[in-house]
C-alpha cells in the first residue's frame, strides 16, 4: 500500500459468466473513501452484476474483491458492511414504513428505544414522519424510493450501492432526488456506487464515472475529464449531449491535417500514433460549431432541422453530405430556419482525432 | 299474439297451463313427456331470447348453470324438503312430520354411544389427517420451491396421487397393509420374526386411514403452497440478506405473508373434505376397530337402511358443522390479519 489507506473498494481482475454470457470480464477498479462513484453505461453492460458482487448477492468465477483493504471475495453478505437500494425498491410489502426502517437494526440486536430514535431521524431526514404508520404499497413512487434510501441508511453503511434507483421515478422526482442524494452524500460521507444508464444523473452526481462497455470499465475520470477527453468513440459517444458528431477522415502525409468530406481540417497538433494516410474519425462536439464570421474560414452547410431547447438551440444542418449537430445560444440560432445556407466554422483546437478501426482515441 | 322470439313469459305461462292441465287429465306416463316437452319449450325460448337480445354472457354459461341446478341445487333443497317428513326410499308413504327428523336424530341417534363414537373419530380423523396432510404438503412446497436435478419429475411422481381415484389409492393402501402378503407385515415379520397387523388395532387403523389420507392429499396442500412460494419476489430475499436478516426472519417476515392466505384455503378445503372421510374407512376398515365415521354412519342409515330422511337430516346437521367450523376459521384468521 506505500503508506497510502487502502481504498474503500478495489476490483481487480473480476470476471463472472451466466451460461454463455459473460456479464463481468476481468473488471477492475477502486473507489477511494467517501467517493461518489458512478457506474455509466447502457443496461446489460455489468453494472447490476457489479453492484450485487459488491454486495455479495453474486458469487464471481475469478478475481478479487476487496473493502477497505480486507479480502472478501468469498466472505458472506453479512460482514462487509454495504447496503444497497435496489432498482424495484425491494421494500417489504408487509411491513409498515417504520418496519421497513426498524427491520435491520432489529436483527443486529439494537435496543428498541435506540431504534425508535433512528427511525424517526431518518424519517425526519427524509420527510417520511408522517407516513411511519403507511404500508409500502400505498405510499408514491417518490415515498418508496426514499423509504429504499432509508432502510439502507440506518444501518450507517461505509459503503452504499444504488442501482439505477432513480430510473422508476418521474422527471421532476428524479431531478429532486439527485439534489437530495448529493446532500445524503456530503451529510453522512460514506462511500457511494452509484450504477445508472442515465448520462445526466452521471455527470451532475459523479464526483468520479467509470464508463462500462462488456463487463469492463471503458475509462474513468471526472466527468470534466470523460467530457474533455474521451478515450475512444464509445464514450465520446455517451458523454455530453447532444452526442459527438463523428466525421469519417484520412490522416494527411504531415500526420497534422485531415481530409474530410467537410473538407480538409487543419488539426494544429501533431498525431504521433497516426500513419500517413490512415483512416480516422474525427469527432466534434456540437459546441465547437458556429457559424462562421465574415472572413473566417468556413464550411458550407445547409439548415435541415431546428430544436429549441430554451436558452440554447440545437440546429442540425448538413455539410458535405454529413449531417452535423451544433449548439447554439438561443439569440443567435433566432435567425435561421431550415432551408437557409449558413457557412460553420469549427474549433480545430478542440477537435477528437480517433483511429477508424478501433474507436481509440490518436494522439 | 304469435310466439315471438321476446315471448318468454308467455312460453312460461303456456308450459305452466299445459303442464298442469297433463299432470291432472292425463296418465302419469303420458303426461311426465309432455311436462317434459313443456321445460324444453320455455328453455329454448330463453335461449332464443336471449340470442336475439345479443346475451351471449348468459347464454355461455346457462348450460353450467343448468347442471348445476340439476345436480347440486336441486338435490339439497329435495333434500333439505325431504329431511321434514318421514320417508324411506323402499316405501310409498310420506308424510310430514316437521323436526322431528332432527330430534330423533340428534336425540336418539347422535347420542347413542356407537354413534358419538363416530362423531368423535369424524374429529379424531379431521384433526390428525389435516395436520398430516398441512405439514407434509408445507414441507413438500418448501422442497420443490428450490430448484434441483430432476425437480420436474418427481413433481408429477409426487402429484400422481391426487390425481388417482380414491377406490385405487384405497385398494392399494389395503394390499399394502395385508396381514398375509402385504409389503408391510411383510417387512415387519421378517425382521421381528412375529406376526405383524396394522389394522388389528385402533391405533394402527387410524394409523393406517390417515397415512393413506395424507399420502393421497398431502400434494394438494403442497400445491395450493407452492404457487403462494413462487410468487414471492426473489429481491426481498436479496434486501433481506444484505439486510442480515436470518433466514428464520426471512421466512415470518417475506414469505409466510405470501402463503397464509393460500395455507388458510388449503386448510380450509382439506378440513371439509376430512369431515365427510368415508371412502378410505370402507375400503381399508368398513368402519372396523372402532373407525366409524360420521359420513360412513350416514351412508349406512341413508342407503343401506333406507332411512332417506333421516339421512337428509343427519347430512342437515353436519352440514351445520361444517359451516361453523370453516366460518370460525375464517373469523380467526380475519382477526388476525387485522391485527397486524
Amino acid at each position: 500500500m506505500a503508506g497510502s489507506k487502502a481504498p474503500a473498494l478495489r476490483l481487480s481482475g473480476i470476471s463472472k459468466s451466466y451460461g454463455k454470457v459473460r456479464a463481468l470480464d476481468n473488471l477492475s477498479f477502486d473507489v477511494p473513501e467517501g467517493r461518489f462513484f458512478v457506474l455509466f453505461g447502457p443496461s446489460a453492460v455489468g453494472k447490476t452484476t457489479t453492484l450485487r458482487t459488491i454486495a455479495g448477492l453474486v458469487a464471481t468465477d475469478a478475481g478479487r474483491l476487496e473493502i477497505n483493504g480486507q479480502d472478501v471475495t468469498t466472505s458472506p453478505i453479512a460482514g462487509r458492511g454495504v447496503s444497497m437500494v435496489f432498482q424495484s425498491f425491494a421494500l417489504y410489502p408487509h411491513l409498515t414504513v417504520y418496519e421497513n426502517f426498524a427491520y435491520p437494526l432489529k436483527e443486529e440486536g439494537v435496543a428498541r428505544e435506540e431504534i425508535d430514535t433512528r427511525v424517526k431521524e431518518t424519517a425526519a431526514m427524509l420527510k417520511l414522519s408522517h407516513r411511519l404508520e403507511r404500508k409500502p404499497n400505498t405510499l408514491s413512487g417518490g415515498e418508496q424510493q426514499r423509504v429504499a434510501l432509508g432502510r439502507s441508511l440506518i444501518r450507517r453503511p461505509k459503503i452504499l450501492l444504488l442501482d439505477e434507483p432513480l430510473t422508476n421515478l418521474d422527471a421532476k422526482l428524479r431531478h429532486d432526488m439527485r439534489a437530495e442524494l448529493k446532500r445524503l452524500h456530503r451529510q453522512f460521507g460514506m462511500t457511494i456506487v452509484y450504477a445508472t444508464p442515465d448520462e445526466l444523473e452521471a455527470l451532475s452526481m459523479g464526483e468520479e464515472i467509470a464508463v462500462m462497455r462488456d463487463g469492463a470499465v471503458v475509462q474513468r475520470g471526472t466527468p470534466d475529464e470523460l467530457y474533455e477527453k474521451p478515450a475512444d468513440t464509445y464514450v465520446a459517444g455517451k458523454i455530453g449531449s447532444p452526442h459527438m458528431n463523428i466525421v469519417k477522415a484520412t490522416l494527411a502525409a504531415d500526420l497534422s491535417s485531415l481530409d474530410t468530406p467537410l473538407g480538409k481540417l487543419l488539426s494544429g497538433r501533431k498525431i504521433h500514433s497516426g500513419n500517413a494516410g490512415e483512416a480516422t474519425l474525427v469527432g466534434i462536439r456540437p459546441s465547437d460549431l458556429r457559424p462562421a464570421a465574415a472572413g473566417e474560414a468556413a464550411v458550407p452547410s445547409r439548415v435541415h432541422l431546428i430544436e429549441p431547447l430554451g436558452d440554447v438551440t440545437v440546429v442540425s444542418v448538413e455539410a458535405g453530405g454529413e449531417t452535423l449537430r451544433m449548439v447554439l445560444p438561443e439569440q443567435s440560432a433566432s435567425g435561421l430556419k431550415p432551408g437557409d445556407t449558413v457557412p460553420i466554422t469549427i474549433d480545430l483546437d478542440k477537435i477528437h482525432i480517433f483511429r477508424a478501426a478501433s474507436g481509440q482515441v490518436m494522439t | 299474439m304469435r310466439l315471438s322470439p321476446d315471448n318468454w313469459k308467455l312460453a312460461i305461462l303456456v308450459g305452466l297451463v299445459v303442464s298442469v292441465l297433463a299432470a291432472i287429465a292425463l296418465p302419469p306416463h303420458v303426461s311426465f313427456w309432455i311436462v317434459g316437452a313443456m321445460a324444453a319449450l320455455v328453455a329454448a325460448a330463453f335461449v332464443v331470447n336471449a340470442y336475439r337480445r345479443k346475451y351471449y354472457g348468459g347464454l355461455l354459461v346457462a348450460p353450467a348453470i343448468a347442471v348445476l341446478f340439476v345436480m347440486n341445487i336441486f338435490p339439497l333443497l329435495w333434500s333439505l324438503g325431504l329431511s321434514f317428513f318421514a320417508y324411506q326410499s323402499n316405501q310409498q308413504s310420506i308424510r310430514f312430520i316437521g323436526l322431528a327428523n332432527y330430534t330423533k336424530v340428534l336425540t336418539n341417534d347422535i347420542m347413542a354411544p356407537a354413534n358419538w363414537g363416530a362423531l368423535v373419530n369424524t374429529a379424531m380423523f379431521v384433526v390428525l389427517t389435516v395436520t398430516a396432510q398441512m405439514i407434509v404438503g408445507f414441507l413438500l412446497a418448501m422442497l420443490f420451491a428450490k430448484q434441483f436435478p430432476l425437480r420436474k419429475y418427481l413433481l408429477i411422481l409426487v402429484l400422481t396421487p391426487m390425481m388417482l381415484s380414491v377406490v385405487a389409492s384405497g385398494v392399494f393402501f389395503s394390499y399394502y397393509y395385508d396381514p398375509t402378503f402385504g409389503i408391510l407385515s411383510y417387512v415387519i415379520n421378517a425382521i421381528t420374526g412375529g406376526q405383524f397387523i396394522l389394522m388389528d388395532s385402533k391405533a394402527g387403523a387410524v394409523t393406517g386411514i390417515v397415512f393413506a389420507d395424507a399420502w393421497m392429499w398431502s400434494p394438494f396442500v403442497m400445491l395450493l403452497v407452492l404457487a403462494g412460494l413462487v410468487s414471492v419476489p426473489k429481491y426481498l430475499y436479496e434486501a433481506a440478506a444484505i439486510d442480515r436478516v436470518s433466514k428464520w426472519r426471512q421466512f415470518w417476515t417475506i414469505t409466510f405473508p405470501y402463503i397464509r392466505g393460500l395455507m388458510m384455503l388449503a386448510l380450509l378445503f382439506r378440513t371439509i373434505e376430512a369431515f365427510k372421510l368415508a371412502d378410505l374407512v370402507i375400503l381399508l376398515t368398513k368402519g372396523g376397530n372402532d373407525t366409524m365415521t360420521i359420513s360412513y354412519h350416514l351412508i349406512r342409515i341413508a342407503n343401506e337402511q333406507n332411512k332417506t330422511s333421516e339421512g337428509a337430516a343427519i347430512s342437515y346437521l353436519m352440514l351445520f358443522m361444517v359451516i361453523v367450523l370453516t366460518n370460525l376459521y375464517l373469523y380467526i384468521a380475519n382477526r388476525r390479519s387485522q391485527g397486524d
